[in-house]
């Protein structure tokens, strides 16, 4: 029998989200998940098994809590410029890191992420009328707008074509 | 130093050297079923390691043998902070162990890769 968790998991996991969005995996340390999740060593060892455990546990709130809401206003998306306004103001920190950072390195991450992305493309994908393909073709150059910081007027010029043409 | 491999369903560990006679082990074994994880933690040297018995603990020379602390067991064997290892375990007499090891991403990666 261990000692009654003094924290709440919802809270941590939550927190972990944001700390593993912001930074690569190698530069979280488990001083820095004590220090900023405000949980014992002992506690986080005893909850999640490993930082791993963490991760995949972070990794699966922020596909649930914030790409899953994506995925579903995509699904009522009347053209290809509201895919892209919602894609570049949503909060996909962590996927895009995970996608880039863990995916190639760690199956299971890389099964998740695949997943959420298939996810937003079929959403795409039933929203415009367009093949999953092509949907999947709109998602990557959102996420790659997205990664560029998105710059000035080079979302317009796609959405443009691209709603011009679908009509 | 410890050395962590995987033989069928177990994790086994080893101790080297002279550690063995201060941590009053020279191997564990424990069913893959039972691991939870594992983690480099090069921090957790620094933290309370609780009461020893029996063992060895020099601070900042040797840690080894078994803690006792909030009520759980963990097994050390760390001379060198930077190359300590976490593994959680579940329905063992340790909770955890806490293992210096030659390249601790390797051994990370292999005790993760052998749980999925």
């Amino acid at each position: 029998m261990g000692r009654q968790r003094t924290f709440d998991e919802d809270e941590v996991v939550r927190a972990a989200v944001g700390l593993f969005g912001g930074r690569a995996y190698d530069g979280v340390s488990v001083d820095d998940l004590v220090t900023h999740l405000g949980v014992h060593r002992n506690s986080l060892y005893k909850t999640f098994g490993s930082k791993r455990g963490l991760y995949l546990a972070a990794l699966r709130r922020h596909l649930g809590d914030d790409v899953r809401p994506l995925a579903e206003a995509l699904a009522a998306a009347p053209d290809a410029a509201t895919v892209l306004r919602l894609v570049t103001a949503a909060d996909l920190g962590l996927l895009l890191l995970a996608v880039v950072d863990r995916a190639p390195a760690d199956e299971e991450v890389a099964a998740e992420v695949a997943a959420a992305l298939a996810g937003i493309d079929q959403a795409i994908a039933d929203a415009l009328h367009i093949p999953t393909a092509l949907a999947a073709g709109l998602t990557a150059a959102a996420l790659g707008i997205v990664l560029r910081g998105n710059p000035d007027g080079v979302g317009a010029a796609l959405t443009q074509r691209f709603d011009r043409q679908g009509k | 130093m410890a050395l962590v491999h995987i033989d069928g369903d177990d994790l086994v560990v080893v101790i080297e050297g002279l550690d063995k006679l201060w941590a009053f082990k020279s191997s564990l074994t424990i069913p893959l079923a039972n691991v939870r994880g594992a983690t480099a933690d090069p921090g957790i040297a620094a933290d309370p390691k609780g009461i020893r018995a029996p063992g060895a603990h020099v601070p900042g020379v040797i840690t080894a043998g078994t803690f006792h602390l909030d009520g759980e067991k963990v097994f050390w064997d760390v001379k060198d902070p930077s190359k300590a290892v976490v593994i959680e375990l579940d329905d063992e007499r340790y909770a955890r162990l806490v293992l210096q090891v030659d390249n601790p991403r390797e051994t990370v990666t292999l005790v993760e890769n052998a749980l999925r």
